[in-house]
């Protein structure tokens, strides 16, 4: 039964304000201790705890609460809590709470410790997150979370390499699991049309049966097992011990290990209940417990030890979860509170003594049992949990494994093989606890350099709370709130019923035997443990389970890193041959899409042919001719002087086709502007290093038969595909306009006009043509920037580089070098005064007539271009000592924007037409509008003639 | 006609393209420029009918031209000559850090 929460979200919040209040603290007072911090930072997870726990009434009767906030559109972010992400939840919270506190302690004086316990803090709230998801993809994000906030926990000392290795090995592996399990949640939902858990929970039937069930258990299951450290995949939590002990404890016992397994619980009533799914989870399970176990016997290092036993424990609980018994889930739960409890403890310890002692090798640990007590203790009595012996709660949960390991529902040489491998885990672990106890407290001091005592209450209690919970958990069986949250918790996984009772006694059973001699095996190898340890690093077997897996995953990212090298070798760094790929890659494409020839219908192509008169068909001919002809003298011609020329007659032949449509006003600026990148191609031309253009003269004859070979046929496909591209536009075109005959009949009445095309631009698109001016403009004052500051700084030469003089005219380039005529100075002296007429006349009479002022700006440019050019740069300079580019360019714009300005007062539309000379009555000679469109041009031209001069006045300037 | 045309296009195009092609990278540069003026006559055809006369309102009878393509055309001649320039300028930069002219030469973009 699901009611909705409207505060569900608060304990969420609540542990996410507090890692948010840790880098707060730091700013608000620096001097703040790192106990006190952690003190006070304590009570966020204390109070999520309170929070969940005061929903547990609820939850015992069977609800669940829910509750989601649209989040993007189709999507919800959604929290679900039923017993067992209550379950979970207070564990999250409860050691969060108590680790908080012990990371103070543990970082003293550590002055960046805010650093981890905002780390810390977020990394519960996303595990928090994790087990009250209420949807697959708010879990996948809380998922995610988990493994990056433990990414930068692990690698906490950024400075040492061992931890940046850890987290990365870590990231590597869950990170990867992540994202097969976000494919397995979208197959999911792709299989039961809803990501909600609510909805999920209730089509098992539907997985099950689905075409995509192996893939969705595969992919869900991978990334489940490379979370929770399965086997082959647990390589990464020993490496990850790097990280600081707290976050040791509380990641690598209590939760970030453990979503792997609450995933799996989650959906074992949809997914579970197969063969395969039996299998699967029951070898997986088997095989971590076994190697945990092993290497855990192996290990020296403290942390290392328990970090194998946390692996065996988790293939443990794996193991459960594949079986389709009321009793394993009973063992599911219990296992993962005992082991939650008595393994932070020991996280914990290990923690203390490492802090106090200066190491934490078992090798030179020894003895600290007297200066030690109080952590002695509590060692002790989680070790005992940990060992499955009683009184403890670990005894529960090893009885009840045991129970279901024998289980008669199990086939019967898998029943063997179950049970031998639980009792070999079972004895394993009995010494691997014996020997973390034994070694670090009992016997004599091995290094008489340790001295070591207990350290402060506060830091103590961390430990010793969840250590007293596993001796106090079995002795009260008649605890009844905790049996039934754990009974909620074992029903939701398992799917139906599940009974639990905490009752330490059964009697003497089965499983009771097979305790006793688990216990009797463990105590065996404890005696024995240096001929059992000398044993294993003789085996070849458990030497390759040692680091087998590692040298295989090096070797893998050592493979990925060849691959990508291999692969950035085809980037050569040759524009040409990248160009080449692209454009070939292009022509695959259209030639894909649209098959070859594409189809065309050449019904329509007689009708139109001749509908102009026969004269001024040839005269197009001609002007196509001129065109295509001079785009390949272009090519052909050796001189690039002569190559520019020939473009230039080239763009001739394009403005005659446009006169011939008839497009006056574009042919008029197709005129203009071709005359104009003339000049500039010659200008920028005359600043190329003239003695490597002529070196490369020679290398041009020279380019190899083969290259040119394919430069052509590139580009000869490429224009058969613009050719039939064009003929297919043109033959399929609308005969019918939506918009043209608005502007037509528009042109007159709403701005006195009667060039349809310049009102188009001015008018109807003047927004448009303020952005294309404004562009034009950037482009100007780029080319300006772009070489006298970009290239200064970078000393590269093109500010200044020795070379042709600064008196040097720059005619001189195609002609040699000599004299300006006395014809041509006289030319230019009154080219620019007939310009500027020219430019003033189109804007006045552009209105009505041919021309506009973008025209106008690029004819007083060429003005101003060709005294460039016949002058030189410095004469020019001192010759119009008032041409002040970037100052036109501004001034320009700032015009552009309020001749819009008009329009607003007038019509109250911002860009509107206004007409001031009608509307104030000022006699003005015909043809002439005093509009807003005509300070619109003014502002057009000033920017461009700014801009044009931006460019000729960088490009011409010589090279000093 | 609109075979000649299409055919015109092409080949423009295709000059641009070769010339883009060439190792002289001013020879690059003038490519760029023939593809602008190819693109230009493309979008000059795709007008929706051929008219009798210039695009002007009430001067002479007949029906004008289509102006919609025309306005398209100018905004893109402006645009072009303002990249052509950068480029053009970009190009200078270019091969004056690498004292080449010679596209191949811009070895220091390999590393």
């Amino acid at each position: 039964m699901a009611v909705i929460d409207p505060y569900l979200f608060l304990p969420l919040a609540v542990v996410f304000a507090g890692a948010a209040l840790a880098p707060a603290a730091k700013v608000v007072n620096r001097e703040v201790s790192s106990v006190a911090m952690g003190w006070v930072l304590s009570l966020f997870p204390l109070a999520a705890f309170v929070l969940i726990l005061d929903r547990l009434p609820g939850l015992a009767q069977g609800m669940a609460y829910t509750w989601s906030y649209p989040w993007f559109p189709g999507g919800r972010f959604s929290l679900y809590m039923d017993s067992l992400g209550a379950f979970f939840g207070l564990l999250v919270t409860l050691i969060g709470f108590l680790v908080v506190i012990y990371s103070g302690y543990y970082f003293g004086r550590d002055r960046g410790s805010w650093r981890f316990f905002a780390y810390i803090l977020g990394f519960m709230g996303a595990m928090l997150g994790l087990v009250i998801a209420g949807d697959l993809i708010t879990l996948f994000l809380f998922w995610e979370g988990t493994s990056i906030l433990s990414f930068l926990l692990v690698a906490y000392h950024v400075s040492d390499p061992k931890a940046r290795q850890g987290a990365f090995k870590a990231l590597l592996i869950t990170g990867g699991g992540g994202i097969a399990l976000l494919l397995g949640a979208l197959f999911i939902i792709h299989v039961t049309g809803d990501a909600g858990f609510t909805a999920i929970l209730g089509s098992g039937d539907l997985l099950r049966q689905s075409q995509w069930y192996p893939v969705i258990l595969g992919l869900v299951a991978l990334g489940a097992f490379t979370k929770s450290a399965q086997f082959p995949f647990h390589i990464w939590l020993p490496d990850a011990m790097t990280a600081p002990t707290p976050a040791s404890a509380y990641l690598h016992s209590a939760t970030m290990v453990k979503a792997g397994i609450y995933l799996m619980a989650r959906l074992n009533p949809v997914l579970g209940l197969t063969e395969a799914w039996f299998w699967l989870l029951t070898l997986a399970g088997t095989a971590t417990m076994l190697t945990g176990a092993i290497l855990a016997l192996k290990r020296t290092d403290l942390k290392a030890v328990l970090a194998y036993s946390t692996i065996c424990q988790l293939g443990i609980l794996m193991m459960m979860i594949g079986q389709d018994m009321a009793i394993s889930f009973k063992a599911l739960v219990i296992g993962i509170l005992a082991h939650a409890l008595y393994k932070s403890a020991l996280f914990l310890v290990a923690g203390m003594v490492d802090h106090e002692a200066g190491t934490r090798d078992l090798r030179r640990l020894g003895g600290l049992g007297r200066s030690m007590p109080l952590t002695f203790g509590v060692a002790g009595v989680a070790a005992l949990s940990m060992a499955g012996l009683p009184p403890m709660f670990g005894f529960l949960a090893k009885e009840t494994l045991l129970a279901t390991a024998i289980h008669p529902s199990l086939p019967v040489y898998a029943a063997w093989g179950f049970t031998l491998a639980s009792v070999t885990a079972g004895a394993l672990m009995l010494a691997v606890s014996g020997r973390l106890v034994w070694d670090t407290f009992m016997g004599r001091p091995k290094d008489p350099g340790i001295t070591a005592h207990d350290p402060p209450l506060g830091m103590v209690l961390a430990p010793a709370l969840p250590a007293l919970l596993s001796l106090f958990l079995g002795q009260f069986p008649g605890m009844k709130e905790e049996a039934v949250l754990l009974a909620g918790a074992a029903g939701a996984a398992f799917g139906s019923e599940v009974s639990v009772s905490l009752a330490l006694w059964h009697g003497l059973n089965a499983p009771l035997v097979l305790s006793m001699v688990a216990v009797a095996g463990g105590v065996v190898i404890f005696i024995r443990r240096c001929q059992v340890m000398g044993l294993l690093d003789r085996l070849e077997f458990s030497r390759a389970l040692d680091h087998g897996l590692d040298k295989g995953f090096d070797w893998t990212l050592l493979a990925v890193d060849r691959m990508a090298h291999r692969a950035a070798a085809v980037q050569q760094g040759r524009l040409r041959t990248y160009l080449i790929v692209i454009l070939t890659g292009a022509l695959g494409l259209v030639v894909v899409f649209n098959g070859f020839p594409p189809p065309l219908d050449i019904s329509g192509l007689s009708g139109i042919a001749m509908t102009t008169a026969t004269e001024l068909a040839l005269l197009r001919l001609v002007a196509l001719f001129l065109v295509c002809g001079s785009a390949f003298a272009c090519i052909a011609l050796p001189g690039d002087f002569s190559a520019i020329l020939a473009f230039g007659a080239s763009g001739l032949g394009v403005a005659v086709l446009m006169v011939l449509e008839p497009a006056t006003d574009v042919a008029l600026v197709q005129i203009v502007v071709d005359v104009l990148l003339v000049m500039i191609l010659v200008l920028a031309l005359t600043r190329m290093p003239r003695e490597k253009l002529a070196a490369l003269r020679h290398l041009a004859t020279r380019t190899s038969q083969s290259s040119r070979t394919r430069d052509a046929l590139v580009a000869g496909a490429f224009g058969l595909v613009v050719m039939f591209m064009s003929l297919s536009a043109l033959l399929s075109r609308p005969r019918t306009s939506e918009l043209s005959p608005f502007f037509e009949a528009m042109t007159k009445p709403a701005t006195g006009s009667s060039s349809i095309v310049g009102t188009i631009l001015t008018d109807f698109r003047g927004l448009d043509t303020l952005f294309e001016i404004a562009v034009f403009g950037i482009a100007g004052v780029g080319i300006y920037t772009l070489i006298r500051f970009a290239s200064a700084k970078h000393k590269d030469g093109a500010a200044d580089t020795p070379g042709i003089p600064e008196r040097m005219p720059l005619t001189s380039l195609g002609v040699g070098g000599s004299r300006k005529t006395p014809l041509l100075r006289v030319l230019s002296h009154i080219m620019l005064p007939l310009t500027l007429v020219m430019g003033i006349c189109d804007i006045l009479y552009g209105h009505d007539q041919t021309g506009d002022g973008f025209t106008a700006g690029v004819i007083i440019s060429i003005g101003i271009g060709f005294q460039y050019m016949v002058f030189g740069y410095s004469e020019t300079k001192s010759r119009m000592p008032w041409l002040k580019p970037s100052g036109l360019v501004g001034w320009g714009l700032v015009l552009a924007l309020a001749s819009g300005v008009g329009g607003l007062f007038v019509s109250g539309h911002y860009f509107s037409h206004a007409d001031f000379g009608k509307l104030w009555g000022i006699p003005l000679p015909k043809g002439v509008h005093l509009s807003s469109s005509m300070l619109f041009e003014v502002a057009i031209c000033l920017s461009v003639v700014g801009s044009v001069s931006l460019m000729l006045n960088t490009l011409g300037r010589p090279n000093r | 006609m609109e075979i000649l045309t299409a055919f015109a296009i092409g080949l423009t195009f295709a000059a641009g393209i070769f010339q883009i092609l060439q190792r002289n990278v001013i020879r690059s540069a003038i490519g760029l420029m023939l593809l602008t003026n190819a693109i230009s006559l493309y979008l000059l055809s795709t007008g929706a009918w051929v008219g009798e006369k210039a695009a002007y309102v009430g001067t002479a009878a007949g029906h004008p031209v289509d102006p919609l393509p025309q306005a398209l055309i100018l905004t893109a001649i402006v645009i072009s000559l303002g990249t052509t320039s950068f480029a053009l300028a970009m190009l200078f930069i270019v091969s004056k850090r690498y004292n080449t002219c010679d596209a191949d030469g811009l070895k220091g973009l390999s590393r």
